[in-house]
Protein backbone atom coordinates (compact mmCIF):
# COMPACT_ATOMS: atom_id res chain seq x y z
CA UNK A 1 0.00 0.00 0.00
CA UNK A 2 1.69 2.94 -1.17
CA UNK A 3 -0.85 5.45 0.97
CA UNK A 4 1.83 6.11 4.24
CA UNK A 5 4.47 8.00 3.83
CA UNK A 6 7.06 8.82 6.97
CA UNK A 7 7.85 11.18 8.80
CA UNK A 8 11.22 13.00 8.75
CA UNK A 9 11.01 16.34 7.62
CA UNK A 10 7.52 15.02 6.91
CA UNK A 11 7.04 13.75 3.05
CA UNK A 12 3.21 12.41 3.44
CA UNK A 13 0.26 10.96 0.93
CA UNK A 14 -1.70 13.60 1.92
CA UNK A 15 -0.84 17.19 0.94
CA UNK A 16 -0.77 19.54 4.21
CA UNK A 17 -2.76 22.38 2.07
CA UNK A 18 -5.33 20.25 1.18
CA UNK A 19 -5.66 18.91 4.40
CA UNK A 20 -5.50 22.27 5.75
CA UNK A 21 -8.31 23.25 3.22
CA UNK A 22 -10.54 20.04 4.15
CA UNK A 23 -9.91 20.97 7.80
CA UNK A 24 -10.75 24.94 7.75
CA UNK A 25 -14.08 24.58 5.37
CA UNK A 26 -15.29 21.24 7.13
CA UNK A 27 -15.42 22.36 9.97
CA UNK A 28 -16.42 26.10 9.69
CA UNK A 29 -19.12 24.64 7.29
CA UNK A 30 -20.14 22.21 9.52
CA UNK A 31 -20.66 24.58 12.91
CA UNK A 32 -22.27 27.13 10.87
CA UNK A 33 -24.63 23.92 9.29
CA UNK A 34 -25.44 22.46 12.30
CA UNK A 35 -26.33 26.14 14.28
CA UNK A 36 -28.73 27.02 10.63
CA UNK A 37 -30.35 23.49 11.37
CA UNK A 38 -30.75 24.31 14.98
CA UNK A 39 -32.26 27.64 14.63
CA UNK A 40 -34.55 26.43 11.78
CA UNK A 41 -36.22 23.64 12.81
CA UNK A 42 -36.18 24.89 16.66
CA UNK A 43 -34.40 21.97 18.25
CA UNK A 44 -30.92 20.93 19.37
CA UNK A 45 -30.79 17.50 17.41
CA UNK A 46 -28.28 18.75 15.28
CA UNK A 47 -25.27 19.86 17.87
CA UNK A 48 -24.05 16.71 16.99
CA UNK A 49 -23.10 18.13 13.99
CA UNK A 50 -20.69 20.95 15.70
CA UNK A 51 -18.56 17.66 17.26
CA UNK A 52 -18.11 16.31 13.63
CA UNK A 53 -16.79 19.67 12.18
CA UNK A 54 -14.33 19.32 15.05
CA UNK A 55 -13.06 16.31 13.76
CA UNK A 56 -11.88 17.62 10.60
CA UNK A 57 -10.10 20.42 12.36
CA UNK A 58 -8.59 17.69 14.94
CA UNK A 59 -7.23 15.57 11.77
CA UNK A 60 -5.82 19.40 10.58
CA UNK A 61 -4.08 20.05 13.84
CA UNK A 62 -2.52 16.42 14.37
CA UNK A 63 -1.03 16.99 10.60
CA UNK A 64 0.46 19.57 11.79
CA UNK A 65 1.76 18.36 15.10
CA UNK A 66 3.26 15.39 12.66
CA UNK A 67 5.20 18.15 10.67
CA UNK A 68 6.51 20.53 12.94
CA UNK A 69 7.54 17.64 15.53
CA UNK A 70 9.19 15.57 12.84
CA UNK A 71 11.72 18.02 12.97
CA UNK A 72 12.13 17.65 16.95
CA UNK A 73 11.40 20.43 19.21
CA UNK A 74 13.30 18.75 22.67
CA UNK A 75 9.98 20.05 24.60
CA UNK A 76 8.24 16.85 24.10
CA UNK A 77 5.10 16.83 21.24
CA UNK A 78 2.39 17.28 24.55
CA UNK A 79 4.04 20.81 24.62
CA UNK A 80 2.42 21.90 21.36
CA UNK A 81 -0.85 20.81 21.96
CA UNK A 82 -1.20 22.52 25.08
CA UNK A 83 0.03 25.32 23.29
CA UNK A 84 -2.28 25.07 20.00
CA UNK A 85 -5.39 24.38 23.06
CA UNK A 86 -4.52 27.93 24.86
CA UNK A 87 -4.17 29.54 21.70
CA UNK A 88 -7.67 28.00 20.47
CA UNK A 89 -9.35 29.02 23.66
CA UNK A 90 -8.44 32.46 23.87
CA UNK A 91 -9.33 32.48 20.00
CA UNK A 92 -12.77 31.16 20.38
CA UNK A 93 -13.46 33.61 22.99
CA UNK A 94 -12.21 37.08 21.56
CA UNK A 95 -13.99 35.81 18.58
CA UNK A 96 -17.38 35.19 19.68
CA UNK A 97 -17.04 38.04 22.46
CA UNK A 98 -16.30 40.33 19.73
CA UNK A 99 -18.59 39.45 17.31
CA UNK A 100 -21.65 39.89 20.06
CA UNK A 101 -20.47 43.61 20.35
CA UNK A 102 -20.64 44.11 17.44
CA UNK A 103 -24.03 42.74 17.03
CA UNK A 104 -23.05 40.45 14.34
CA UNK A 105 -23.50 37.19 16.17
CA UNK A 106 -22.96 34.69 13.50
CA UNK A 107 -19.25 36.17 12.89
CA UNK A 108 -17.90 34.78 15.55
CA UNK A 109 -16.24 31.74 13.91
CA UNK A 110 -15.13 33.62 11.19
CA UNK A 111 -13.57 36.03 13.12
CA UNK A 112 -11.97 33.21 15.68
CA UNK A 113 -10.38 31.92 12.63
CA UNK A 114 -8.47 35.10 11.55
CA UNK A 115 -7.20 35.55 14.96
CA UNK A 116 -6.31 32.14 15.07
CA UNK A 117 -3.82 31.88 12.55
CA UNK A 118 -2.81 35.46 12.53
CA UNK A 119 -1.75 34.52 16.34
CA UNK A 120 -0.42 31.08 15.46
CA UNK A 121 1.21 32.67 12.73
CA UNK A 122 2.89 35.65 14.92
CA UNK A 123 3.85 32.87 17.48
CA UNK A 124 5.54 31.02 14.15
CA UNK A 125 7.61 33.64 13.54
CA UNK A 126 8.83 34.41 17.44
CA UNK A 127 9.58 31.07 18.01
CA UNK A 128 12.25 30.96 14.44
CA UNK A 129 13.34 34.62 14.74
CA UNK A 130 14.08 35.14 18.34
CA UNK A 131 14.31 31.78 19.83
CA UNK A 132 16.08 30.55 17.08
CA UNK A 133 14.23 27.12 15.98
CA UNK A 134 14.81 27.47 12.53
CA UNK A 135 11.84 24.51 11.54
CA UNK A 136 11.11 25.39 7.93
CA UNK A 137 7.43 24.63 8.77
CA UNK A 138 7.14 26.93 11.58
CA UNK A 139 5.03 29.71 11.26
CA UNK A 140 2.49 27.34 9.27
CA UNK A 141 2.60 24.96 11.18
CA UNK A 142 1.70 26.82 14.48
CA UNK A 143 -1.04 28.83 12.07
CA UNK A 144 -2.76 25.31 11.36
CA UNK A 145 -2.27 24.52 14.94
CA UNK A 146 -3.76 27.71 16.29
CA UNK A 147 -6.63 27.39 13.83
CA UNK A 148 -7.71 23.69 14.42
CA UNK A 149 -7.20 24.04 18.25
CA UNK A 150 -10.15 26.95 17.96
CA UNK A 151 -12.45 25.21 15.44
CA UNK A 152 -12.26 22.15 17.25
CA UNK A 153 -12.90 24.00 21.06
CA UNK A 154 -15.48 25.75 19.07
CA UNK A 155 -16.99 22.47 17.56
CA UNK A 156 -17.15 20.90 20.95
CA UNK A 157 -18.36 23.89 22.56
CA UNK A 158 -21.27 24.12 20.48
CA UNK A 159 -22.04 20.26 19.98
CA UNK A 160 -22.56 21.30 24.14
CA UNK A 161 -24.56 24.42 24.63
CA UNK A 162 -26.44 23.62 20.82
CA UNK A 163 -26.21 28.03 19.79
CA UNK A 164 -23.42 29.90 18.92
CA UNK A 165 -24.78 33.05 21.31
CA UNK A 166 -21.50 33.83 23.30
CA UNK A 167 -23.45 34.05 26.70
CA UNK A 168 -25.14 30.63 25.86
CA UNK A 169 -21.38 29.11 25.42
CA UNK A 170 -20.25 31.33 28.43
CA UNK A 171 -23.12 29.56 30.71
CA UNK A 172 -23.29 26.36 29.49
CA UNK A 173 -19.78 25.55 28.49
CA UNK A 174 -17.62 28.02 30.75
CA UNK A 175 -19.75 28.24 33.99
CA UNK A 176 -20.10 24.48 34.33
CA UNK A 177 -16.77 23.51 34.07
CA UNK A 178 -17.60 21.15 30.74
CA UNK A 179 -14.50 23.59 29.40
CA UNK A 180 -11.79 21.88 30.66
CA UNK A 181 -13.12 18.64 29.74
CA UNK A 182 -13.50 19.88 26.23
CA UNK A 183 -9.47 21.10 27.08
CA UNK A 184 -8.05 17.90 27.81
CA UNK A 185 -10.12 16.02 25.88
CA UNK A 186 -9.09 17.98 22.90
CA UNK A 187 -5.76 18.45 23.66
CA UNK A 188 -5.13 14.71 23.76
CA UNK A 189 -7.12 14.28 20.11
CA UNK A 190 -4.73 16.88 18.76
CA UNK A 191 -1.17 15.62 20.20
CA UNK A 192 -1.54 12.30 21.31
CA UNK A 193 -1.67 10.56 17.49
CA UNK A 194 1.80 12.04 16.71
CA UNK A 195 3.01 11.10 20.01
CA UNK A 196 1.89 7.52 19.74
CA UNK A 197 3.04 6.93 16.67
CA UNK A 198 6.32 8.72 16.31
CA UNK A 199 9.43 6.90 15.14
CA UNK A 200 10.88 5.88 12.29
CA UNK A 201 8.42 3.73 10.99
CA UNK A 202 5.46 6.83 11.31
CA UNK A 203 3.10 6.53 8.42
CA UNK A 204 0.81 9.57 8.06
CA UNK A 205 -2.43 7.47 6.95
CA UNK A 206 -2.18 5.67 10.37
CA UNK A 207 -1.73 9.00 13.18
CA UNK A 208 -4.68 10.70 11.44
CA UNK A 209 -6.40 7.62 11.77
CA UNK A 210 -5.99 7.64 15.33
CA UNK A 211 -6.66 11.25 15.09
CA UNK A 212 -10.18 10.48 14.52
CA UNK A 213 -10.36 7.56 17.01
CA UNK A 214 -9.58 10.27 19.50
CA UNK A 215 -11.66 12.98 18.19
CA UNK A 216 -14.38 9.92 18.89
CA UNK A 217 -13.57 9.92 22.37
CA UNK A 218 -13.60 13.81 22.59
CA UNK A 219 -17.49 13.57 21.07
CA UNK A 220 -18.38 10.98 23.66
CA UNK A 221 -17.38 13.26 26.34
CA UNK A 222 -19.15 16.04 24.74
CA UNK A 223 -22.18 13.70 24.58
CA UNK A 224 -22.43 13.44 28.38
CA UNK A 225 -21.49 17.11 29.10
CA UNK A 226 -24.60 17.58 26.60
CA UNK A 227 -26.89 14.68 28.93
CA UNK A 228 -27.11 17.70 30.92
CA UNK A 229 -27.18 20.83 29.46
CA UNK A 230 -29.45 19.69 25.80
CA UNK A 231 -31.60 16.89 27.49
CA UNK A 232 -31.65 13.05 26.76
CA UNK A 233 -32.18 13.44 23.03
CA UNK A 234 -29.50 15.37 22.15
CA UNK A 235 -26.80 13.98 24.26
CA UNK A 236 -28.31 10.57 23.55
CA UNK A 237 -27.21 11.09 19.68
CA UNK A 238 -24.25 12.42 20.20
CA UNK A 239 -23.14 9.67 22.47
CA UNK A 240 -23.92 6.95 20.00
CA UNK A 241 -22.24 8.94 16.67
CA UNK A 242 -19.33 9.50 19.10
CA UNK A 243 -19.12 5.65 20.02
CA UNK A 244 -19.47 4.33 16.32
CA UNK A 245 -16.86 7.07 15.14
CA UNK A 246 -14.10 5.84 17.72
CA UNK A 247 -15.45 1.98 17.19
CA UNK A 248 -15.12 2.28 13.51
CA UNK A 249 -11.89 4.16 13.57
CA UNK A 250 -10.47 2.16 16.35
CA UNK A 251 -10.95 -1.22 14.04
CA UNK A 252 -9.12 0.22 11.15
CA UNK A 253 -6.57 2.25 13.15
CA UNK A 254 -5.89 -1.79 14.70
CA UNK A 255 -6.04 -2.71 10.83
CA UNK A 256 -3.25 -0.23 10.02
CA UNK A 257 -1.46 -1.29 13.21
CA UNK A 258 -1.25 -4.88 12.12
CA UNK A 259 -0.23 -3.49 8.56
CA UNK A 260 2.96 -1.50 9.42
CA UNK A 261 3.77 -3.66 12.63
CA UNK A 262 6.87 -6.51 11.06
CA UNK A 263 5.01 -9.17 13.18
CA UNK A 264 2.10 -9.25 15.82
CA UNK A 265 2.42 -11.99 18.20
CA UNK A 266 0.69 -12.47 21.80
CA UNK A 267 2.69 -12.24 24.82
CA UNK A 268 0.07 -13.94 26.83
CA UNK A 269 -1.90 -13.19 29.99
CA UNK A 270 0.23 -12.14 33.39
CA UNK A 271 1.59 -14.09 34.81
CA UNK A 272 4.13 -15.17 32.76
CA UNK A 273 3.34 -18.34 30.62
CA UNK A 274 5.40 -20.46 28.26
CA UNK A 275 4.47 -19.34 24.77
CA UNK B 1 -14.10 51.84 28.93
CA UNK B 2 -11.59 53.47 30.50
CA UNK B 3 -8.26 54.20 28.62
CA UNK B 4 -6.18 54.79 31.39
CA UNK B 5 -7.37 51.60 33.30
CA UNK B 6 -6.90 49.60 30.04
CA UNK B 7 -3.62 50.67 29.64
CA UNK B 8 -3.04 49.63 33.18
CA UNK B 9 -4.66 45.87 32.69
CA UNK B 10 -2.64 45.63 29.95
CA UNK B 11 0.29 46.52 31.65
CA UNK B 12 -0.67 43.79 34.53
CA UNK B 13 -1.01 40.90 32.04
CA UNK B 14 2.26 41.63 29.95
CA UNK B 15 3.41 41.62 33.74
CA UNK B 16 2.31 38.42 34.16
CA UNK B 17 3.33 36.99 31.35
CA UNK B 18 6.53 37.73 31.47
CA UNK B 19 6.88 36.31 35.12
CA UNK B 20 5.37 33.19 33.64
CA UNK B 21 8.02 33.17 30.78
CA UNK B 22 10.75 33.68 33.20
CA UNK B 23 9.67 31.70 35.82
CA UNK B 24 9.60 28.17 33.21
CA UNK B 25 13.42 28.81 33.43
CA UNK B 26 13.92 28.40 37.26
CA UNK B 27 11.80 25.64 37.44
CA UNK B 28 14.48 22.19 37.77
CA UNK B 29 13.15 21.01 34.44
CA UNK B 30 14.27 17.23 34.24
CA UNK B 31 12.48 15.74 31.11
CA UNK B 32 12.32 11.95 30.46
CA UNK B 33 15.73 11.59 31.13
CA UNK B 34 15.03 12.62 35.10
CA UNK B 35 12.12 10.17 35.24
CA UNK B 36 14.66 7.62 34.77
CA UNK B 37 17.39 9.08 36.86
CA UNK B 38 19.43 10.26 34.86
CA UNK B 39 19.78 13.55 34.88
CA UNK B 40 18.77 16.04 37.65
CA UNK B 41 15.50 17.73 38.33
CA UNK B 42 11.30 16.65 38.28
CA UNK B 43 10.83 13.91 35.86
CA UNK B 44 8.87 15.70 33.84
CA UNK B 45 7.65 17.83 31.29
CA UNK B 46 8.06 21.99 31.29
CA UNK B 47 4.26 22.47 30.49
CA UNK B 48 3.16 20.00 32.91
CA UNK B 49 5.32 21.82 36.07
CA UNK B 50 4.37 25.16 34.53
CA UNK B 51 0.61 24.61 34.06
CA UNK B 52 0.77 23.11 37.20
CA UNK B 53 2.48 25.39 39.37
CA UNK B 54 0.62 28.15 37.83
CA UNK B 55 -3.43 25.82 38.14
CA UNK B 56 -2.61 25.81 41.66
CA UNK B 57 -1.58 29.67 42.00
CA UNK B 58 -4.39 30.35 39.84
CA UNK B 59 -6.88 28.48 42.24
CA UNK B 60 -5.08 30.49 45.51
CA UNK B 61 -5.66 33.76 43.87
CA UNK B 62 -9.35 32.94 42.92
CA UNK B 63 -10.41 31.77 46.26
CA UNK B 64 -8.37 34.90 47.95
CA UNK B 65 -10.24 37.24 45.52
CA UNK B 66 -13.63 36.04 46.57
CA UNK B 67 -12.99 37.28 49.91
CA UNK B 68 -10.96 40.45 49.61
CA UNK B 69 -10.00 42.66 46.70
CA UNK B 70 -6.71 43.99 47.83
CA UNK B 71 -3.91 43.27 44.81
CA UNK B 72 -1.24 42.64 46.85
CA UNK B 73 -2.83 40.02 49.55
CA UNK B 74 -3.85 38.35 45.76
CA UNK B 75 -0.49 38.07 44.56
CA UNK B 76 0.92 36.81 47.32
CA UNK B 77 -1.81 34.18 47.69
CA UNK B 78 -1.29 33.04 44.07
CA UNK B 79 2.90 32.99 44.94
CA UNK B 80 2.14 30.85 47.78
CA UNK B 81 0.10 28.57 46.62
CA UNK B 82 1.99 28.09 43.43
CA UNK B 83 5.22 27.42 45.79
CA UNK B 84 3.95 24.67 48.03
CA UNK B 85 2.37 22.77 45.00
CA UNK B 86 6.05 22.93 43.38
CA UNK B 87 7.62 22.77 46.55
CA UNK B 88 5.85 19.15 47.28
CA UNK B 89 5.59 18.01 44.18
CA UNK B 90 10.23 18.16 44.43
CA UNK B 91 9.53 16.68 47.48
CA UNK B 92 7.80 13.84 47.56
CA UNK B 93 9.94 13.49 43.54
CA UNK B 94 13.20 13.69 46.27
CA UNK B 95 11.78 10.83 48.45
CA UNK B 96 11.45 8.29 45.50
CA UNK B 97 14.88 9.07 43.64
CA UNK B 98 16.56 8.79 47.49
CA UNK B 99 14.37 5.33 48.17
CA UNK B 100 12.76 3.99 46.01
CA UNK B 101 15.49 4.55 42.78
CA UNK B 102 18.33 4.80 45.10
CA UNK B 103 20.21 7.69 43.73
CA UNK B 104 21.87 10.10 46.06
CA UNK B 105 20.93 13.58 44.75
CA UNK B 106 23.33 15.54 42.82
CA UNK B 107 24.16 17.59 39.92
CA UNK B 108 25.97 17.45 37.04
CA UNK B 109 26.54 21.56 36.06
CA UNK B 110 28.20 22.97 39.10
CA UNK B 111 31.27 21.16 41.48
CA UNK B 112 29.86 22.63 43.77
CA UNK B 113 26.51 23.12 45.41
CA UNK B 114 26.24 26.89 45.70
CA UNK B 115 24.27 26.99 48.76
CA UNK B 116 25.21 23.93 50.85
CA UNK B 117 28.56 24.15 49.58
CA UNK B 118 28.72 20.23 49.32
CA UNK B 119 30.78 18.79 46.62
CA UNK B 120 28.74 17.25 43.88
CA UNK B 121 30.79 15.08 40.85
CA UNK B 122 31.99 12.18 43.35
CA UNK B 123 27.86 11.43 43.63
CA UNK B 124 27.14 11.85 39.48
CA UNK B 125 26.61 8.50 38.43
CA UNK B 126 28.69 7.70 35.47
CA UNK B 127 27.00 8.21 32.10
CA UNK B 128 24.70 10.66 33.61
CA UNK B 129 24.13 14.23 34.07
CA UNK B 130 23.12 13.97 37.99
CA UNK B 131 20.24 12.70 39.34
CA UNK B 132 17.33 13.86 41.87
CA UNK B 133 16.51 17.13 43.09
CA UNK B 134 19.52 18.75 44.79
CA UNK B 135 19.35 21.49 47.30
CA UNK B 136 20.28 24.25 44.50
CA UNK B 137 17.58 23.02 42.30
CA UNK B 138 14.97 22.34 45.11
CA UNK B 139 15.28 26.48 46.06
CA UNK B 140 15.47 27.58 42.08
CA UNK B 141 12.83 25.30 41.70
CA UNK B 142 10.46 27.08 44.39
CA UNK B 143 11.71 30.36 42.84
CA UNK B 144 10.58 29.41 39.59
CA UNK B 145 6.82 28.21 41.33
CA UNK B 146 6.82 31.03 43.33
CA UNK B 147 6.74 33.67 39.68
CA UNK B 148 4.66 30.96 38.06
CA UNK B 149 2.08 31.53 40.42
CA UNK B 150 2.55 35.24 40.78
CA UNK B 151 2.29 35.66 36.86
CA UNK B 152 -0.75 33.68 36.47
CA UNK B 153 -2.76 35.67 39.85
CA UNK B 154 -1.63 38.87 38.06
CA UNK B 155 -3.21 37.58 34.66
CA UNK B 156 -6.50 36.85 36.45
CA UNK B 157 -6.59 39.76 38.43
CA UNK B 158 -7.19 42.29 35.83
CA UNK B 159 -8.72 39.51 33.50
CA UNK B 160 -11.38 39.28 36.05
CA UNK B 161 -11.82 42.63 36.58
CA UNK B 162 -12.38 43.14 32.94
CA UNK B 163 -15.07 40.80 32.73
CA UNK B 164 -16.16 39.95 36.01
CA UNK B 165 -16.39 35.95 35.42
CA UNK B 166 -14.96 34.08 37.06
CA UNK B 167 -14.96 30.91 35.02
CA UNK B 168 -14.03 32.57 31.79
CA UNK B 169 -11.11 34.98 33.22
CA UNK B 170 -9.55 31.67 34.57
CA UNK B 171 -9.51 29.73 31.55
CA UNK B 172 -8.34 32.90 29.63
CA UNK B 173 -5.72 33.09 31.83
CA UNK B 174 -4.97 29.43 31.55
CA UNK B 175 -4.64 30.14 27.63
CA UNK B 176 -2.22 33.13 28.23
CA UNK B 177 0.01 30.98 30.59
CA UNK B 178 -0.15 27.95 28.60
CA UNK B 179 1.22 29.94 25.78
CA UNK B 180 4.14 31.92 27.29
CA UNK B 181 5.05 28.24 29.22
CA UNK B 182 5.45 26.48 25.81
CA UNK B 183 7.67 29.42 24.42
CA UNK B 184 9.85 29.54 27.39
CA UNK B 185 10.13 25.44 27.55
CA UNK B 186 10.85 25.93 23.88
CA UNK B 187 13.93 28.69 24.94
CA UNK B 188 15.36 25.89 26.90
CA UNK B 189 14.66 23.05 24.87
CA UNK B 190 12.82 20.73 27.16
CA UNK B 191 15.66 20.64 29.91
CA UNK B 192 17.47 23.04 32.63
CA UNK B 193 17.92 22.30 36.23
CA UNK B 194 17.28 26.28 37.43
CA UNK B 195 19.71 29.27 37.42
CA UNK B 196 22.97 27.61 37.97
CA UNK B 197 22.13 25.86 34.49
CA UNK B 198 24.49 27.61 31.85
CA UNK B 199 21.38 27.52 29.60
CA UNK B 200 19.99 30.05 31.97
CA UNK B 201 21.23 32.51 30.53
CA UNK B 202 19.29 32.05 27.21
CA UNK B 203 16.38 34.09 29.33
CA UNK B 204 16.41 37.51 27.16
CA UNK B 205 15.25 35.64 24.45
CA UNK B 206 12.71 34.18 26.22
CA UNK B 207 12.06 37.69 27.37
CA UNK B 208 11.76 39.43 24.42
CA UNK B 209 9.04 36.19 22.67
CA UNK B 210 6.83 36.26 25.86
CA UNK B 211 7.26 39.78 25.52
CA UNK B 212 4.92 40.09 21.89
CA UNK B 213 3.31 37.08 22.31
CA UNK B 214 1.85 38.58 25.90
CA UNK B 215 0.99 42.24 24.59
CA UNK B 216 -1.01 40.21 21.49
CA UNK B 217 -2.93 38.38 23.99
CA UNK B 218 -3.52 41.14 26.41
CA UNK B 219 -4.78 43.49 23.01
CA UNK B 220 -7.32 39.95 22.69
CA UNK B 221 -8.21 40.16 26.35
CA UNK B 222 -9.00 43.61 27.32
CA UNK B 223 -11.64 43.39 24.26
CA UNK B 224 -14.10 40.22 25.86
CA UNK B 225 -17.16 40.52 28.02
CA UNK B 226 -18.28 38.88 30.65
CA UNK B 227 -21.29 37.22 28.36
CA UNK B 228 -24.89 37.18 30.27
Amino acid sequence: MSVGGAAGGAPSAYDPKKLRMYGLVGSVVGIYLGSILNTAFDTNAFSFIGAIAAIFAVVMGANAVRRVCAYGIGTGVPSIGMLALGMGIIAVMFGLSVAESLGFGLLGPIITVVYAGVFGYIIGVIANRVIKFNIPVMEEGNADLSMAGALAILGWSFAISGTLGYADIVNDVLMTGYIAIIFIAGGLAILHPFNACLGPDEKQDRTLVNAVMCAGIAMITTGIAALMTQGLGAGLLQLVIGFAIWFYFFMMYYRLVKRDASAVVGTGLLPPTVQ
Amino acid sequence: MNFDVTIVYILEILVGGLLVGIGVHFVPVGGAPAAMAQASGIGTGTVQLAAGSGLTGLLAAGLMMSVTDNIWIILASGAVGAGIMIGSTMLTGSWIYAYAVGVPPASAKVNYDPITGFSQPPYVAPGTVGQGIPTICFVSGLIGGMMGGLGGAMIYYPLYLINGNAALSAMFAIGIFLVNAVIASWNIQGTIEGFHDPKFKKWPFAFKACAIASILLALASVLITGGA
